[in-house]
């Protein structure tokens, strides 16, 4: 009986504490611009400040909220609350290959007027300014990018090999010296970091991503692109664990000083260089290697959109934030405080980010020669079928040409159902 | 004893409402949408029949996926409920060390399983985890590997919820009068015996009621593998509810989503009606 | 509490301990590297040097305890809604006769046979519109819904187990059927309510999909969700991530070995009326 009357007061108590909390949201209007982007991590008041600023300069209040950096979560969370015409955010953060995908759903909003196609191409890297736009009209502005990048032991290979042949003849002699070596490691995981590397594979074959309106899987260089990377594990150039490795795994690997050569984005050089790493110092980092010379490496990164559905009153506002956080100023703090590199090609030659930075004023040639991946609305739909039928194909269950073949019937279906 | 039945539906409306609004109503929503192709990002919406069912007939993906999902659950059960079952025996029986034992049986469930996934995935990892350092074989990418990942996927649903299922039946073993087993011990049963005749049998209702809900949960299960694998590698670990994850919010296929959702559905009911026909019955759950 | 002829002491000790090892060893293991520094995370052995670097960088950059109480709160109140409206049903399920019992009970199973992925869309909507989202009593509707299915079979086999005799002497005496289930039946079925209330809690606590859906400012974040933000773009803090899971799952742990008690209590005396 006690028990009963605890339980039952316990329980108006609670569900009350719950209401309330409810009630007091009410109805909001907004004045605020709202900003939803990943955690950046490091320091946050490099960030806070750079918001702060625009704010004291424009007088327009500008709340921040994190979403989760997990592309799935966060892709989903996108569908569900862009989908449902939400207004609640104005500024959002979108992968590199989404925007033609969101433009095409009319979720975000068109950009042209604010950041013209012709100026973007002028001052941004070319693949970032290739990413952000679709239909010819401007739907993001790029925020920071990555690109893919070969990490070398210097102590062990003092030079950058430029072609496969020069990989390879690189590890056979460090396996000389230290005969228990792994060669090269990459992500082979099916999941779209298995796409990226499949793309370097294949454009350092020579082969393109589009052939006219279709997607070229089934090509000479696509076939001896994913075709090499099976054969890296197969010749155990790369070691079998390449196939359940993300980035983290292979960057621990490599740090670890097991291997000689790591594929990676720039993130890790920051791991490496840290005080405790076992090959702090004795790491370099150049272009990746292609069948004749240096490849381009795959973009990847990070852009700001804003909601198409985002009051009109705030429109402005946000186009301004978007601005500001894009601007040469901006990229600089980002690099120099975040490690984030740089869209504008004028950023890689400030003066601050050249003393402060210099690794990241280095990169300038990688990411200026990287491609992007498909620039497509079906891009999701396309990536699901590559990272099924690659993941097919480096683990062995079926062979790169029938792979490929199916890939490209699939990826042939999906673009043309649609017309 | 007949109640009136005013107060007898008063007591059942809170749950009815309950289901039907929150749950009924974006179920018909979704069997609604398996009937249309419904692609988010082009604004495809139109009525198209049976159209997804027919092409999920001829889907090899699905299949795959189909098989994979009856791989998983059957395995895993089957270890979860004999392992369940002798945790059960072990909490009932144990004198000494008894909450430290049901204590760390709960671990396992309490863990929330995205952090659990990665917890294993880390554990199994072939350059720096735990566990292929303890094993005799050296060099094996348990996630990695088509063949293996499915049964790194199976451990960890073991690890996750055998829990679940030991303390269900250790509720159903503690409702077995003690005077039947003192008559056993009286009339010189063995141990086996007194196990297979009293224990297993009187055990019938409260393994029923696991089995299901295990299985349910089993064919539907999502979370673990996903954060593990994520499907792969080469779709390997793919069960009905990634493939209908992915087709959902990563393609924003809402209409073959729910057609896949709602297959696996029909599937689950499939599974839970002749399961309570048969066995339920002279277990005798379904009264 | 005598049971059949035991297996021996010996044999049960070792199942004790392959039971100990086999649950609690992974998570000894988070614990353990949760206590490492950055650059040993990756190490097997013992580590050298314990640190608490990575709580505290877990309760960095991240409202951690807010989190925390949030999914407290959320956790509570669906299970204690869940138990009241779950217990009631499932007595008149049990105990009553009403039309359509076969239906409310296929009802619920049928609720817990389809993947709540497919529900996540139209819930959203919902939601939306009642001006429910990022609220907790948004997750909580969800969650006691999805929670119920089970709640609902559990208790009425408890239910079903207590002897009619016990209700009809209640109303015999003059009690309502509300008074009889609230002062007869209700404290027999203590062991049925423990364990669904355990079931309901932890699911509630862990359960990821809709709260990452429904709730986006960081103040009204779960622990899942909230766990699942502290990895980087590429990178993966698995220090913190191993604190912050220590931090999660303990409370978890702890209401488990209070409920537990209340279980095997009411267990021995519902062996005794037997």
């Amino acid at each position: 009986m006690a028990g009963a009357r605890f339980s039952r007061r316990a329980l108006l108590a609670a569900t009350a504490a719950t209401a309330t909390t409810s009630c007091r949201r009410g109805a909001r209007a907004r004045d605020a611009v709202v900003f939803k982007h990943q955690p950046l991590w490091g320091d946050p008041a490099p960030f806070h400040a750079m918001v702060a600023d625009f704010e004291r300069a424009t007088g327009v209040r500008v709340i921040t909220e994190v979403l989760p950096n997990a592309s799935d979560a966060l892709h989903q969370y996108l569908l569900t609350t862009l989908e449902g015409n939400v207004a609640d955010f104005d500024v959002l953060v979108v992968d590199v290959v989404w925007v033609a995908e969101l433009a095409r759903a009319g979720w975000i909003a068109d950009l042209s007027h604010a950041f013209p196609p012709e100026t973007l191409r002028r001052e941004l890297v070319p693949a970032a300014a290739e990413s952000a736009v679709a239909f010819g009209r401007t739907y993001a502005a790029p925020w920071y990018v990555d690109v893919g990048l070969l990490y070398r032991r210097t102590d062990l290979v003092p030079e950058p090999p430029r072609t496969y042949a020069e990989l390879e003849s690189a590890i056979h002699a460090a396996r000389r010296v230290s005969p228990e070596l792994h060669g090269l490691v990459w992500q082979g995981r099916q999941y779209e970091g298995l796409v990226c590397n499949a793309y370097e594979a294949i454009w350092g074959h020579g082969g393109e991503s589009f052939a006219g309106d279709r997607l070229a899987l089934d090509t000479d260089a696509a076939r001896r692109g994913v075709g090499y990377l099976r054969g890296l594990i197969e010749q155990r150039l790369s070691p079998s664990t390449v196939l359940s490795a993300g980035e983290e795994e292979s960057r621990r690997a490599f740090q670890s000083g097991r291997t000689v050569f790591m594929r990676n984005w720039p993130y890790a050089w920051t791991e490496m260089e840290k005080p405790g790493s076992p090959v702090r110092g004795r790491v370099g980092i150049s272009a990746l290697p292609g069948e004749r010379g240096p490849a381009p490496s795959v973009l990847g990164g990070w852009q700001l959109a804003i909601n198409e559905h985002s009051p009109p009153a705030l429109r402005e506002r946000a186009v301004a934030l978007v601005a500001h956080l894009t601007s040469l100023e901006a990229n600089v703090t980002m690099a120099v405080h975040y490690a984030r590199n740089p869209t504008r090609a004028a950023a890689y030659e400030d003066a601050r980010l050249k003393a402060e930075s210099p690794y990241i004023a280095s990169l300038l040639p990688v990411v200026t020669a990287a491609r992007a991946r498909p620039q497509t609305p079906y891009y999701p739909m396309l990536s699901e079928v590559l990272q099924s039928e690659l993941s097919a194909a480096v683990s062995g269950v079926r062979s790169p040409a029938e792979a490929l073949s199916r890939a490209q019937r699939l990826a042939d279906h999906v673009m043309g159902a649609r017309g | 004893m007949k109640e009136r039945p005013a107060h007898g539906y008063l007591f059942v409306a809170p749950s009815a409402a309950v289901l039907f609004f929150v749950a009924l109503c974006p179920i018909a929503f979704a069997v609604w949408l398996s009937l249309r192709r419904f692609i988010l990002v082009f604004h495809d919406d139109a009525f198209v029949g049976l159209a997804n069912y027919r092409f999920l007939l001829r889907d090899a993906r699905f299949f795959s996926a189909l098989g994979n999902t009856v791989y998983f659950t059957v395995v895993s059960l089957a270890i979860e409920l004999v392992l369940g079952l002798a945790i059960a025996l072990l909490l009932d029986r144990a004198t000494r060390g008894r909450g430290l034992l049901r204590a760390a049986v709960l671990v396992p469930w309490a863990i929330p399983t995205v952090v659990s996934g990665r917890m294993w995935a880390w554990m199994l990892n072939p350059d720096y985890g735990l566990i292929p350092r303890l094993l005799p074989v050296h060099d094996v990418d348990f996630l990695g590997t088509p063949g293996y990942a499915m049964h790194a996927a199976i451990l960890v649903d073991i690890w996750k919820s055998t829990p679940f299922v030991a303390l269900l039946l250790l509720a159903g073993l503690a409702g077995i009068p003690d005077e039947l087993y003192r008559a056993a011990r009286v009339d010189g049963a063995s141990p086996r015996r007194t196990f297979f005749a009293i224990t297993l049998p009187l055990l019938g209702p409260s393994l029923a009621v696991t089995v299901l809900f295990r299985a349910l949960d089993a064919l539907r299960v999502f979370d673990a593998i996903f954060v593990l694998t994520g499907g792969g590698p080469a779709n390997t670990t793919e069960t009905l509810s990634i493939y209908a994850y992915k087709t959902m919010m990563r393609t924003g296929d809402f209409g073959y989503g729910s057609t896949l959702a709602v297959a696996t559905f029909a599937i689950v009911v499939l599974v839970s009606t002749v399961y309570l026909r048969t066995i339920g019955r002279s277990a005798g759950v379904a009264r | 509490m005598k049971r059949a002829s035991l297996p021996s002491r010996s044999a049960m000790a070792l199942g004790g301990a392959a039971v100990l090892t086999f649950f609690v060893g992974p998570f000894a293991w988070q614990i353990l590297t949760s206590l490492r520094t950055e650059a040993t995370v990756t190490e097997l052995g013992l580590p050298h040097a314990l640190s608490l670097d990575s709580y505290v960088a877990a309760f960095e950059g991240q409202p951690f305890a807010r989190v925390l109480l949030n999914s407290a709160l959320v956790a509570a109140v669906t299970t204690l809604v869940t138990l009241a409206v779950a217990s009631t049903a499932a007595f008149a399920l049990a105990k009553l006769d009403l039309r359509g019992k076969s239906l409310l009970l296929s009802a619920a199973l049928a609720v817990s046979m389809f993947p709540p992925i497919a529900t996540v869309s139209p819930l959203y909507l919902a939601l939306k519109e009642v001006r429910l989202l990022d609220t907790p009593l948004g997750l909580v509707i969800p969650y006691t819904t999805f929670a119920l299915p089970l709640a609902l079979w559990v208790l009425t086999g408890f239910f079903r187990d207590i002897p009619d005799e016990l209700y009809r002497a209640a109303r015999v005496d003059g009690c309502t059927p509300f008074q009889a289930f609230r002062r007869v039946m209700l404290p027999l079925a203590m062991p049925g309510l423990a364990t669904t209330a355990i079931l309901v809690f932890i699911f509630s606590w862990n359960e990821f999909l809709y709260a990452l859906t429904f709730t986006s400012s960081p103040t009204h974040r779960t622990v899942p969700v909230a766990i699942s933000l502290f990895s980087g773009e590429h990178a993966e803090p698995w220090g913190e991530i191993a604190a912050a899971s220590v931090i999660a799952t303990l409370p978890l742990v702890l209401v488990a070995l209070v409920f537990q008690k209340r279980i095997v209590a009411g267990l021995t005396q519902g062996a005794v009326k037997g």
